[in-house]
Order: structure tokens, then C-alpha cells, then sequence
């Protein structure tokens, strides 16, 4: 089984390596087939360790060479395999690799063809690091790794010019509905570098309390021995690896980088910004779900917070008009409800979600891609509209993934979502539950409006002259392994339980079956209200909001996105450059520097003052020796009268 | 074998001397052949060298002023055997990388001095030897800076001269009463670093001759608030200038805390603990602000150098071995990563003869492998896990974790303002569009440039990927320092926090 392994891990790596060699030549196709298979590759050792790990229940374990070995620090390149690893990398695995096929069509005129491939697959092989690896540092590695991908595709189109930073809310780059995401690429992936980097301190303090309380970072280790530990310094360590776990997932308050992340190609926010880098986060606290256990209280902490996220994130997506934009702030809003279960205990739960919402939200991205790139790469959705005749495969599909992200039976979104909202209400969290519910009818609304706008009714595309046409063939087949998980995969949850809680804590929710019915029945029933009150409405008015609540501050707060990106850019930026220009314009070159330089001159000007002593001139060197003899003199006679 | 790291010291010296009988156009090929064989040398020396000991090896003994107990004496151990090993390669790749062409002779024949210097201090076991090579490293940086320089440049490197010289003479002090203090201990006189490791110096005493080596080596480091005479010094000095300063010089000064301070005055560096720390961190973020304000591409890269040895800083003073090897570890990456910041930069300069940011925009379009291989040296700068930057910084932290958290959550902000600095600036320099006419056309790296460059961008993968060929002989040769300062603590506080840095496991 470690040949499987090693391959799973490497074969991203090489197909990304290769790549890069052809990183400034004109586009080849080959870079691109050629990482897609080596991801398939991938794919099916992982595929081939998951059957593995469902038949016999043990997981592997392998070290490959030492990495950090000084003084009582032994931290090696280690990898385990076990139940929650490798469901993370057949998620991982199937999606990149069908969106690598994907991109194949979406990149196809780029002119970066080949290095888009070989981000691409680095990406791929830092994420399987980070899923893989059996020690804190090693996960880590993987961290930063996938912050590095997520930079460089960010900023892919570094050539883009700054927006200027208008007030006028449909062209300002900090609105939900204007065309633009983020000021520049080349911005928005600093932002997520730097934003990713504070969070990321927080997991290295962490990191840092672990090792020197245990003395070790190897998971086995520190799980069996955190017990011993008080309880205030795991709760330390609970909170500053949360820290950590929120920089990646884009929790508030880091969520910002997340919706102006969708400056990257398409392909790239379906991978990275929906399916697999975010829930880091999500699967960083599901690792160490042995630490989380012994201090419900920060877990308490992280599901008020998961559900404050879901519900925040899913009022910012119901008035945005920027297609990618709505599709970030739901991801979002689905991480918030995968933390909900994180931090009520409910691991294994998490993970499903997890799973199935990579499934629907990467194709849902892959879609837009499609609808985008039809329509020149327009964004709006308001200049969209009536696809659905040009499109009938990509809006199949994402007419699909809306429904299994809004949790319509017997669609995967369903099973997870629903349980989710049990674990909440089992757990006597009723105002989390609340939130939660308000969220999935919010969910189901903003996903239809987009459907509609987008797919339904006027098409108001021909103002701009758009000639829509389906995307190539082979870019949907790769997207229909996508949305055929995104259907079935709920119906593996016995399979998944009976997997998973070898390693995870079972379900401590004890809710007898009726009321399970009527929550699952109230759950339905919003989704289902709301997804009809979407369609309905689009189809009597052709729209949903009215021009008298445009001038409300609550349109305006949900479209300036809460005001965050204007206090990261006054609050934080600007102060920040205006304090380093006073500090090195006056503290450094004006008082610490005119310092030494005044050592420097007083010496340099006592000499010269002193120098006419040595003149040799004899009524100078006269006129000195009196001034000196005067000057002994009325010492001496002044320490006299003082003694 | 015997007299290998007196060939190392002196080969340099004698090849400058020789070099002045050598042609004027052949000049670059025999200075590159010069520190080849240097830097074979020093590898020889590695593969001899028995990793499993932790004292000083391939010791040599010569006796000069007899009298008063001045003698030649030279070894290397674990701390010291990368920063020679460093210093030969940067000056080699240094040589190869060199784009200067007026007064090319001399340029080649001072770098050739400053060579012999550099290894001096390095290998050197006697104070007044250490301080004679560590003067003499000023005078052919006085002349590069200064013959070589932009236009402020004699301001620059008279400031660089008399600054770290006079901090230097306040060491001097402290040697020559260090020496009679043996000569009235024992009867003899000794300047042996050695035979100082064997005194028991009084506490008052160790304080006070702390702080006359303390000012020496803070000068050099550069420690804030003497750090104002490097802005100068990197922004005047020619490209091979700022290389061999950032990647060499400013290491001596950490390393004669780590040769000198910590073993001599293991009780006033307990004592000095805190102070150095918070003085260390103000370093981390002031400076990582200054950088933040600069409109030059080289003046950011020198204040983040200021930076980065405040984390090295705080690293030693953790006194536990994965902090001081950590700061090691630092020295030798933040060597190999600076050096080639300040060639890339030179290699912009040498094209458009500015530095100013705002000159460029977009060139990463023109000059893609320029952009990939500053880019992969700005994550080795800023710490990215995999590459060389993060062993070193990781571990420095880690290990004043123990000393203080909170200071150290403070001092890890370098890991986001080193972000924001380097990225901020790689994206007015690279991103964006081409707006000045001037960058149209501007050359991609070539030739002698990518010679220089390539094996950077290889260490700066392989040690971060593997970097236990340089930390196991460190940890050696660490552990055995930390014993030694735990077995001469006087003070009962001292010694207990030695052992406590050193101890995992929960505070109870």
C-alpha cells in the first residue's frame, strides 16, 4: 500500500515539475493533458488506498526521511493514510483532476497555457501534503504550500492594471455588483497571502505550545498525551490552532480575501476557493478533533461562529450581481455550517459535508466558468439571462448542483445539510439551529436567483452583442463525474459512517425518529419555499429587488460587503503605510540617525576649536596658558571654600 | 590536513598579492578560478570534518607574542564550519555574478582580502587575532564602498568605517581587560578564547564586559538603534559590495555572541536576556516597517536584512539549542537569500541604473525567469516552509517560545510584515501593466548572471527540503555550548533558566 501512497503524493508534483519546463514557452497542449493524467493517476492510488482502508480498516503509515532534527525537535517527512486522510484525498483527487481537465477548454487561448498546468499541479501536491502528513509541521508545510498556489493563481493575470478605488457602488472594486472582484489580481493575492500569514502566526503559536509541552508534533504522540496536559493550555492550544484554521477557511474576520480571491481563473476557484484548500480549516480541526474533545467550550465558540459566517455570508451573496462573487460568499457560508459540526463534536459530520459540498460547489464554479466564458467574460449576472436555450448541458448541471447545495432530497446537500441542523438542534443549540435554517432558505433563494437570472428570462446579452455558445463536449463529460457525486455521494453515508468513526468520535445525538422527521421536514420545507418564492417572483417581475430598496443602508451594507474591504483599506493599510513613512522620514532619519551624526559633529567641531592650541603660534599658546592658569586657579579656590 | 584552515585563511591573501602580477583582461578568470579552489577547500575541509565531535577540531597552534600569551591559534567546530563554508561559496558566487568593469583589478584583489578576513574571523580561537581579521574586514569595505559607490558614497562608507570601528575599540577594551583579568587568575597572560572558556568571572565583572562586547558586536549585526550606518552602506555600496555585507559581515556580529558572549558570560547573558530580546524585536518590527516605507528596491532588502538578524538575535538569547541552532541555521540562509536579493536588484540596476520602484511595473512580463527566480528568493525571505528561510526562522522562534510567549508572538509578526514588505514590493516592481517605455525592452537574465543565480535558487530548495547536513553538526556543537553554560553559571537564577529553556513539558 505505500507504493500507492508515494504515487498519490508524487504524481502531482512530477506532472507539475515537467510543466514548469515549459513555463515561458508558447502554449502546448501536452502540459495539459499530461497533468490532467498524472492527476488521474493520482487519483486512482488514492482510490485504490480508500478501498483499501474500507476493507481492512487499518491505515498506513510511512516516513520517508528526517526533516527538522535539533536538539530534543525530531520532526520527519512522515505520511499516514487512515480514514479521514484519504477521504480527503479522493476529494481532493477527483476534483482536481476534473477540473484540470476542464481548464484544458477554459485555458485554452491563455497564452500561459503552461504555467497555469504547473500551478495547478503544485497546488494539487501541497494540498495532498497537507492532508497526509503525520505531524503538525509536515501539515503545515502543506499550509503555506497551498497559500503559495493560491497566490500565484490568484494573481495568475498579474498584467491587469489597479482599479481605482470608486465610491460609486456598480464600479467600485469593493461592491458585490460591479464587475470588478477585487482592486487587481495581483492585489487580491497579496491580500489572501498576508490575511492567510496573520492566521497563520496564530497556528504556529500553537504549534509552538504543543511541542513544548509534549515535545513532539507527530499526531499520534500528541493526541495520546494531551490529556495530561491542564486544561487552560489546551484550551490555548484549541484557540491558536482555530486561529490557524480560520486564515485558511476564511472565518470572519479573514474572510475578505476569499470573495476578492475570485480574481483567479475560474477553474481556479472551483479547486482552491470552493472545494478543497478552504476547508483546510475544516479539516485541520477534524484532525485534531482528539484536542477540540477535551474543551467543548472553544468548540462551542467555533460553531457560534461557524453559524454567524453562514448566515453572513449568505445575506452578502442575495444582492450581489457578480456571478463568482455569489458562488465565494456561499462557499463561505457552507464552511460556516461544516465549523457548526466541527465544534459540536459531530467530526464525521463535517467531513460528509465537506465532501459533498466539493462536489457541488466545484461544478457549480466549473458552470459559471462556462456561462462566463460564452459571454466574453462578462461577470453580472443581470447582463446574462435566457442561457439556458445556448447552455443546456452547463445549466443541466448547475441547475443540479443549486439544488444539492440548497439540500433538496435526495440530492447529496440533503443528507449532510440535514444533518448538520439535527446535530445543532440535538445538541440543544437551538439558537445556533435558527441561524442555520434561516441560512439554508437564504442558500436556496440566492441560488435560484442566480439560476434564473442567469439561465431564465430576458436575454439581456444581445445589448452587449455576447454570441453564447456551449462550451466543447469534453469540458461538460469532465464536469459530469462532478455532478453525478454531487447526486449519489449522500447515499453513501451508512458506507461513510461505518469508515470514518474508526477514527472518529461516533455521534453523541440522541434524537428520537419523529422529531428527526419534523426537522427534516422543516428543513425541506424552507428550501423548497424559497427556491419557489426565486422562481415565481423572477417570473412575475423579472427581478427581485426594487429601485426603493437601493437607497436603504442595508442594500448598501450587504453590497459594500459590510464595509470590510473599506476598513481593511482605511483602518489598516493606509495608517500602517502612514506610520512607516513617519517612522522611517522622521523617528530614523530625522532623531536616531541626527543622533549619531551629532557625535559625529561634536567631536569633529571640538577638535577643530581645540586645534588652535597646537598652532605653534606664541601669543596664542600665551593667551591659552593664562586662560587655563585662570581657570585652575578659581577651581582650585572654589573645592576650597567647599571643603 | 594539518594546516587546512590556514590554507583557508591565508590562500585568498597570498592569490590577491599574486593577483597583482596578472594581467588586467585575465583578471576575472583567475579571481574566478581563485575562489573555486577556496571554496573546494572549504569542502574538503567539510568532508573531513568528524561530525560526531563537538569541540574544536583541526586545531593550530603558532606561537607570536609569547610573552603576553598572543598566539595564533585557529580551529572551527559546528557553529563555525558553515559560516566558512558560506562565506567561500557567496564569495565565489559573488566573483562569478560581478558585472563591474572599472578598476577591475583592484576590485577583485580587495574582494580577495576581504575574504582572508572573513574566514579570520570565522576560524580565529585568539581574541586579539579575531580582532585583528575583524578590523582588517573594514578596510577593503571601506575601499569597495568607496571606490566602487553611488554618489554619496564617501559619506557612506567613512560612516561605516568609524561607526563600527569605534564600537569595535570598546571590544578591544573589554579584551585586554579580559586578558589581565586571566593574568591575575592564573599569573599567565592569555588571549585564548580557550583558556578564557576556563575563568570564572565574577558576575559584576561579566556584566560590564558584556556590555563593552555587546557594543562591538550591535553595531555590526546592526542591532536598533545603531543600525543607521547600513541604509548607507547598502544603498552606496556596488552590487558585490551589498552582497558580501549582508551575506557575511553582518554575521560576525551574531557569531561573536555565540563564540564570545554566551560561553565567557553565561550569567550576563541571563541577565541581558530580556533587554536584548525586546531590543531584538523592536528590530523585527520597527525595522519591517521602515522597509514597508522605502521607495527603493535595495533599501527594502537592507532593512529587511536588519529584520531578519533581529530574529537571529532573539534566537540566541532563547540559550536553548533549538534556538541558537536555529539562529544559526538563519545565518547561513539569511546569507545565501540576501546575497541573491542584492544580486537581483544589482542585475535590474546594471540594466536601468535606478532602483526606484516606481521606475518599474509589469516587468515581469519582460524578464520571467528575472521574476520566477526573485520570486522564489523573496518566499525563501519571507519564510515559506520548504525553502531555506524557514528552518532557520522556525526554529529561532520555537525556541524563544520557551523564554517568553508573548514576546515571541510579538516577534513573529515578522512572518506577516516580511509579507507584506516583500509582496508590496514585488507587485509594484512585477505586476501590473507595462507602463514605463524604458522596461520595453529590458534584457532577460543571461549568461554570467544565471551562473551566479542558479546555485542560489538550488540551496535555497535543498537545505530547505533537507537541511540536516548543516543542522547535525550544529546541534553537536550547540549542546555542548549549552552545557558549558549551564555547568559555569554561577547564579543559581542563571543556570536554573538555562535548564529550564531547555526542558519540555508543562510549567506546573
Amino acid at each position: 500500500m505505500e507504493k500507492f501512497l508515494y504515487i498519490a503524493l508524487f504524481a502531482p508534483l512530477i506532472g507539475s515539475l515537467v510543466t514548469a519546463l515549459f513555463a515561458m514557452k508558447p502554449k502546448l497542449l501536452f502540459t495539459g493533458i499530461f497533468t490532467s493524467f498524472m492527476l488521474a493517476v493520482s487519483m486512482i492510488a488514492s482510490l485504490n488506498l480508500l478501498n483499501h482502508i474500507y476493507t481492512t480498516g487499518e491505515s498506513v503509515h510511512v516516513k520517508l526521511m528526517d526533516w527538522i532534527v535539533i536538539g530534543n525537535i525530531d520532526i520527519p517527512f512522515g505520511f499516514v493514510v487512515d480514514s479521514v486522510s484519504v477521504t480527503m484525498m479522493v476529494v481532493v483527487t477527483i476534483v482536481s483532476t476534473m477540473v484540470h481537465i476542464h481548464s484544458i477548454g477554459y485555458m485554452k487561448h491563455d497564452k500561459s497555457f503552461n504555467r497555469f498546468f504547473s500551478y495547478l499541479s503544485a497546488f494539487v501536491f501541497s494540498m495532498m501534503i497537507l492532508v497526509m502528513s503525520d505531524n503538525f509541521l509536515g501539515l503545515f508545510i502543506g499550509w503555506e504550500g497551498v497559500g503559495l498556489c493560491s497566490w500565484l493563481l490568484i494573481g495568475f493575470w498579474y498584467h491587469k492594471e489597479d482599479k481605482t478605488r470608486d465610491t460609486d457602488v456598480y464600479n467600485s472594486p469593493y461592491s458585490t455588483i460591479s464587475p470588478h472582484s477585487s482592486i487587481s489580481p495581483s492585489y487580491a493575492a497579496n491580500e489572501a497571502f498576508i490575511m492567510n500569514r496573520v492566521a497563520d502566526l496564530g497556528m504556529l503559536i500553537g504549534i509552538f505550545l504543543i511541542y513544548w509541552n509534549i515535545g513532539s508534533l507527530q499526531y499520534d504522540i500528541v493526541f495520546s498525551q494531551i490529556d495530561t496536559l491542564s486544561s487552560s493550555l489546551v484550551i490555548a492550544i484549541a484557540i491558536f490552532l482555530f486561529i490557524g484554521a480560520m486564515g485558511k477557511s476564511a472565518q470572519f474576520p479573514f474572510n475578505q480575501w476569499l470573495a476578492n480571491a475570485m480574481e483567479g481563473p475560474t477553474p481556479v476557484s472551483a479547486l482552491i476557493h470552493a472545494a478543497t484548500m478552504v476547508t483546510a480549516g475544516v479539516y485541520l480541526i477534524i484532525r485534531a478533533n482528539e484536542i477540540f474533545t477535551i474543551v467543548p467550550e472553544v468548540g462551542y465558540v467555533i460553531a457560534c461562529l461557524g453559524a454567524f459566517v453562514a448566515i453572513f455570508a449568505a445575506s452578502q451573496a442575495l444582492v450581489a450581481t457578480n456571478i463568482k462573487k455569489i458562488i465565494a460568499f456561499s462557499t463561505l457560508s457552507q464552511l460556516g455550517y461544516m465549523f457548526v459540526a466541527a465544534g459540536l463534536g459531530a467530526y464525521w459530520v463535517a467531513l460528509f459535508h465537506l465532501a459533498t459540498h466539493a462536489f457541488f460547489k466545484s461544478v457549480l464554479f466549473l458552470g459559471a466558468g462556462n456561462v462566463m466564458h460564452a459571454l466574453n467574460n462578462e461577470i453580472n449576472i443581470k447582463n446574462m439571462g435566457g442561457l439556458h436555450k445556448y447552455m443546456k448541458g452547463t445549466s443541466i448541471i448547475m441547475i443540479i448542483a443549486s439544488l444539492a447545495l440548497a439540500g433538496i432530497f435526495p440530492l447529496s446537500g440533503f443528507y449532510s445539510k440535514d444533518l448538520i441542523l439535527e446535530v445543532a438542534f440535538g445538541n440543544h443549540a437551538y439558537i445556533l439551529w435558527t441561524i442555520l435554517w434561516i441560512s439554508a432558505g437564504l442558500t436556496a433563494f440566492y441560488s435560484f436567483r442566480l439560476i434564473m437570472y442567469v439561465f431564465f428570462g430576458e436575454e439581456n446579452f444581445k445589448k452587449f452583442d455576447y454570441k453564447p455558445h456551449e462550451t466543447y463536449p469534453y469540458v461538460i463529460a469532465a464536469m459530469i463525474p462532478l455532478v453525478i457525486l454531487a447526486i449519489i455521494a449522500g447515499w453513501f453515508k451508512d458506507t461513510f459512517i461505518q469508515m470514518t468513526t474508526n477514527v472518529l468520535p461516533q455521534l453523541e445525538v440522541h434524537l428520537d425518529s419523529s422529531t428527526v422527521g419534523i426537522l427534516i421536514v422543516v428543513t425541506s420545507a424552507i428550501a423548497i419555499a424559497s427556491i419557489l418564492f426565486a422562481i415565481f417572483k423572477f417570473k412575475k417581475s423579472g427581478m427581485y429587488f426594487g429601485e426603493s430598496l437601493k437607497h436603504r443602508a442595508c442594500y448598501k451594507l450587504l453590497v459594500n460587503q459590510f464595509y470590510i474591504p473599506h476598513f481593511l483599506e482605511y483602518i489598516i493599510s493606509k495608517p500602517y503605510l502612514a506610520i512607516s513613512k513617519f517612522a522611517w522620514k522622521t523617528i530614523d532619519l530625522k532623531i536616531v540617525d541626527s543622533i549619531v551624526d551629532g557625535i559625529a559633529k561634536v567631536v569633529y567641531a571640538s577638535g577643530k576649536e581645540a586645534k588652535t592650541i597646537q598652532t605653534s603660534n606664541l601669543s596664542t599658546s600665551l593667551k591659552t596658558m593664562v586662560y587655563g592658569l585662570v581657570i585652575l586657579l578659581v577651581l582650585s579656590v572654589a573645592l576650597g571654600f567647599l571643603k | 590536513m594539518e594546516y587546512i584552515l590556514s590554507i583557508l585563511i591565508f590562500f585568498p591573501a597570498v592569490a590577491a598579492f599574486v593577483g597583482f602580477l596578472v594581467k588586467s583582461d585575465s583578471i576575472r578568470t583567475y579571481g574566478i578560478v581563485i575562489t573555486i579552489i577556496e571554496f573546494i577547500i572549504s569542502l574538503v575541509l567539510w568532508n573531513s570534518f568528524d561530525n560526531t565531535n563537538p569541540s574544536m577540531q583541526f586545531n593550530e597552534f603558532i606561537p607570536l607574542i609569547s610573552a603576553y600569551g598572543i598566539n595564533y591559534i585557529v580551529g572551527v567546530d559546528g557553529i563555525s564550519l558553515f559560516l566558512v563554508i558560506m562565506t567561500t561559496f557567496m564569495t565565489m558566487i559573488a566573483i562569478i555574478g560581478l558585472s563591474e568593469t572599472k578598476m577591475l583589478k583592484n576590485l577583485i584583489i580587495t574582494v580577495l582580502f576581504l575574504e582572508m578576513t572573513m574566514i579570520g574571523v570565522f576560524l580565529a580561537l585568539d581574541a586579539i587575532v579575531f580582532y585583528l581579521f575583524w578590523e582588517l574586514s573594514l578596510v577593503p569595505m571601506l575601499y569597495i564602498i568607496g571606490a566602487w559607490g553611488g554618489n554619496l558614497r564617501i559619506y557612506a562608507s567613512i560612516k561605516f568605517f568609524i561607526y563600527t570601528f569605534t564600537a569595535s575599540l570598546i571590544m578591544l577594551i573589554g579584551m585586554l581587560y579580559l586578558g589581565y583579568i586571566y593574568y591575575m587568575t592564573t599569573g599567565t597572560w592569555s588571549f585564548s578564547l580557550l583558556d578564557w572558556n576556563m575563568l570564572l568571572l565574577p558576575f559584576d565583572m561579566q556584566l560590564w564586559l558584556f556590555v563593552a562586547f555587546f557594543i562591538g558586536f550591535a553595531v555590526k549585526v546592526p542591532m536598533v538603534p545603531f543600525h543607521t550606518w547600513l541604509p548607507y552602506a547598502h544603498g552606496q555600496a556596488p552590487t558585490i559590495g551589498s552582497v558580501l555585507l549582508a551575506a557575511v559581515l553582518l554575521k560576525m556580529g551574531t557569531y561573536g555572541f555565540i563564540r564570545i558572549s554566551l560561553p565567557l558570560f553565561p550569567d550576563a547573558s541571563v541577565y541581558f536576556m530580556f533587554p536584548i530580546a525586546i531590543l531584538a524585536i523592536i528590530a523585527i518590527v520597527y525595522t519591517a516597517m521602515l522597509a514597508f516605507a522605502q521607495e527603493d528596491i535595495k533599501q527594502v532588502i537592507a532593512y529587511s536584512s536588519i529584520s531578519h538578524m533581529g530574529v537571529i538575535i532573539l534566537g540566541i538569547f532563547a540559550l536553548n539549542v533549538e534556538g541558537i541552532g536555529g539562529s544559526i541555521f538563519l545565518m547561513i540562509s539569511h546569507g545565501i537569500v540576501s546575497g541573491a536579493l542584492f544580486m537581483l536588484v544589482g542585475v535590474l540596476y546594471d540594466r536601468r541604473k535606478t532602483k526606484m520602484i516606481s521606475e518599474f511595473g509589469g516587468i515581469a512580463k519582460v524578464m520571467p525567469i528575472y521574476a520566477t527566480i526573485f520570486a522564489i528568493m523573496l518566499m525563501a525571505s519571507v519564510g515559506l516552509p520548504l525553502t531555506i528561510g524557514f528552518v532557520g526562522e522556525f526554529l529561532s522562534l520555537l525556541g524563544f517560545f520557551k523564554v517568553s510567549p508573548i514576546l515571541t508572538g510579538i516577534a513573529g509578526l515578522t512572518i506577516i510584515l516580511g509579507a507584506v514588505y516583500m509582496l508590496v514590493m514585488y507587485k509594484k516592481t512585477f505586476f501590473g501593466p507595462l507602463t514605463n517605455s524604458k522596461n520595453e525592452k529590458l534584457e532577460e537574465v543571461k549568461g554570467k548572471e544565471l551562473f551566479a543565480l542558479v546555485p542560489l535558487v538550488a540551496l535555497v530548495v535543498v537545505l530547505g527540503v533537507y537541511p540536516k547536513p548543516i543542522l547535525e553538526p550544529v546541534d553537536k556543537s550547540v549542546t555542548h555550548l549549552v552545557e558549558i553554560m549551564e555547568i559555569k553559571a554561577q547564579k543559581e537564577i542563571s543556570s536554573i533558566q538555562i535548564i529550564s529553556s531547555n526542558t519540555i513539558g508543562e510549567k506546573k
